[in-house]
């Protein structure tokens, strides 16, 4: 039940934006052009974000390997 | 007739507010988005640093967010106070807009930021999350409504005048929201929000790395501020030469000012890179110029041209003229209403019914303008440029300069040793006050631009303003600034006493171990000897 209303919610969502894409693309370009722009930089932050932590967590992996081979 | 040292009092008491108002409104733009950034990492990796981002953060965008709002109610008011004429012609048009607004995007934004601040213990994580991007959204449709309002000014579209009303209506809503002039200002401001926000962050970081203290937050405040700063600055370089190409067409004699262009030129024209206007002499003095350059940013052609104040003023002076006639019918339809001849004259001009209001300010009765008065009018259509012309170098200097500084923040961030570049962390601190700069002035370019007018071509600002005294406007214009300084007194005050106080719990690494910032410094190769 839950899967399935998951899979609901998921296509309610994709029909919305496309029928958004539809109608903004046509008449408001740059309205549509800010909803994906601003999505794709919060993630493209997002992401930034968790590779600082796997930058560190990957320094701080080669560290003690060092102090190992030592 | 109005008083013009009224008008001019009105216009100084509301760019006044406006200029106050915008210190506010472009952090939470963009602040709001960063913070759905940080929160979505929270969300997706579980470690509890990012909850502590993203609180510290929100704490300082409620903060921002609470005086944005207390300055922005003034200025609803402020067009039924001071310019009532403008509100009674275009109010059909103008008021729906600002009610979509109230009733949409200020509820949607007030809802949620509730549940945002308190709902951290009383919501699933992925809920939280979903608010915090409502916060976000409400946030920018607010700046849409608003914006599609003000671009009504600057281009109105959807609405025609009405003889028998004796003023503007709105015809088609959609026209009004998806105008071209809409679109690109609000894509061209919210995201002159997103790199505001972006610049505040990394400079706030860069003081903590430089103190040493918070490293953890600040770190990844960086990283993820400069990524965010570095999209939207490329981003609202790219709008804002749309928003150029569009308004440009709109508005020429907004172009010609930016420009500081007299005299109309033969295709390719060369940019104004510096120059001193004189609007008296119309000309410039000490200009350097880069040839064919202006042909290119503006028309993004070597074959095109762009239209001098002499053009201008010229199809200024025919339009006036054309006008006159609309103006009289309209005197004539006021004291016989639906007086088919008089209805017929106006229909046939009222096209260029703005342009004959032009001419009453120094004409009671247009028919009998003498051909001074007319020139005098035309004069009026062009904008006082010097202050245009350095406004707009100023604003795409300090685009260019938060370009620069973020690719470089990036490559620092990216190679994880922006902490040792202490002479960049010092400049990211005195970056902060520039984005803010920018906006400001970006808001002098259209404003003063489109002046003589209220509305383009349609409603010029001398007719607009209230018939108050000259009294009761310095009186309130000396209570807005104490008041409007205060409150920027208070915002600093609170935002430099939270940041000094720094996020409320000590950082908890992603096990939920307590970290110390000189252990997690050391940690960083040669952040110690930095």
């Amino acid at each position: 039940m839950k899967t399935f209303l998951q899979f609901v919610l998921f296509m309610v969502i994709a029909v919305v934006v496309i029928l958004m894409a539809i109608v903004l693309g046509g008449s408001g370009a740059w309205y549509f052009a800010w909803l994906v722009g601003t999505g794709m930089i919060v993630l493209i932050t997002a992401a930034g974000g968790a590779l600082l932590d796997a930058q560190d967590e990957h320094a701080a992996d080669e560290a003690r390997a060092r102090v190992a081979d030592a | 007739m109005h008083d013009i040292t009224v008008v001019d009092l009105s216009r100084w008491q509301f760019a006044l507010t406006a200029l106050y108002h915008f210190l506010f409104v472009p952090l939470t733009l963009g602040l709001s988005f960063l913070l759905a950034a940080m929160e979505t990492v929270y969300v997706t990796t579980g470690k509890p640093i990012y909850r502590e981002i993203t609180q510290f953060w929100g704490k300082l965008f409620l903060i921002n967010f609470a005086l944005g709002v207390a300055t922005g109610l003034t200025m609803e008011f402020e067009f039924g106070t001071n310019w009532s004429f403008y509100s009674s012609f275009v109010g059909d048009i103008f008021g729906a807009p600002l009610a979509i607004e109230g009733l949409m995007a200020f509820f949607l934004e007030a809802t949620f930021i509730g549940m945002m601040v308190f709902g951290w213990d009383r919501l699933k994580r992925g809920q939280h999350l979903a608010v915090t991007y409502m916060v976000a959204l409400g946030s920018n449709l607010s700046a849409l409504w608003i914006l599609i309002a003000n671009s009504f000014m600057q281009a109105p579209e959807g609405a025609s005048f009405n003889p028998t009303t004796m003023r503007m209506e709105l015809g088609s809503l959609t026209q009004l929201i998806f105008s071209h002039d809409a679109q690109a200002k609000f894509v061209h401001t919210s995201i002159a929000g997103y790199v505001t926000g972006a610049i505040f962050v990394a400079g706030v970081s860069a003081w903590y790395l430089l103190q040493r203290r918070h490293v953890e937050l600040a770190r990844r405040s960086f990283r993820m501020a400069v990524l965010f700063g570095v999209l939207a600055t490329a981003g609202v370089i790219t709008l804002g030469d749309a928003l150029g190409f569009i308004g440009g067409q709109a508005q020429p004699t907004k172009l010609a000012a930016m420009e500081g262009l007299w005299k109309s030129e033969p295709a390719p024209m060369p940019f104004n890179l510096i120059a001193f206007p004189s609007q008296q002499e119309q000309l410039n003095r000490g200009q350097v110029q880069v040839p064919y350059a202006l042909s290119l940013l503006v028309t993004h052609s070597l074959d095109g041209t762009v239209p001098g104040v002499d053009q201008l003023e010229q199809a200024a002076a025919a339009r006036i003229r054309d006008g006159i006639p609309a103006v009289s019918a309209l005197q004539a339809l006021s004291a016989h209403p639906g007086d088919p001849a008089a209805l017929a004259q106006f229909r046939s001009h009222q096209k260029d019914l703005g342009y004959g209001f032009l001419v009453q300010r120094y004409a009671a009765d247009v028919s009998k303008a003498t051909d001074e008065q007319i020139a005098t009018a035309a004069r009026d259509t062009i904008p006082q440029v010097a202050p245009i012309f350095w406004s707009f170098r100023a604003m795409v200097a300090m685009g260019l300069a938060m370009l620069a500084f973020f690719v470089l923040a990036v490559i620092y961030s990216m190679r994880n040793n922006v902490e040792h570049k202490r002479w960049f962390l010092k400049i990211a601190v005195w970056m902060i006050p520039v984005p803010f700069l920018a906006c400001e002035t970006g808001w002098l370019v259209a404003e003063l631009g489109r002046q003589p007018w209220t509305v383009y071509g349609m409603l010029p600002t001398w007719m607009s303003a209230s018939t108050h005294s000259v009294g009761y406007m310095v009186f309130s214009l000396i209570g807005f600034v104490a008041l409007y300084t205060a409150f920027i007194i208070a915002e600093m005050y609170l935002m430099v006493r939270a940041i000094r106080k720094g996020p409320d719990e000590p950082h908890a690494s992603g096990d939920g171990r307590l970290i110390n910032d000189r252990s997690q410094a050391a940690r960083v190769a040669g952040y110690a000897e930095g």
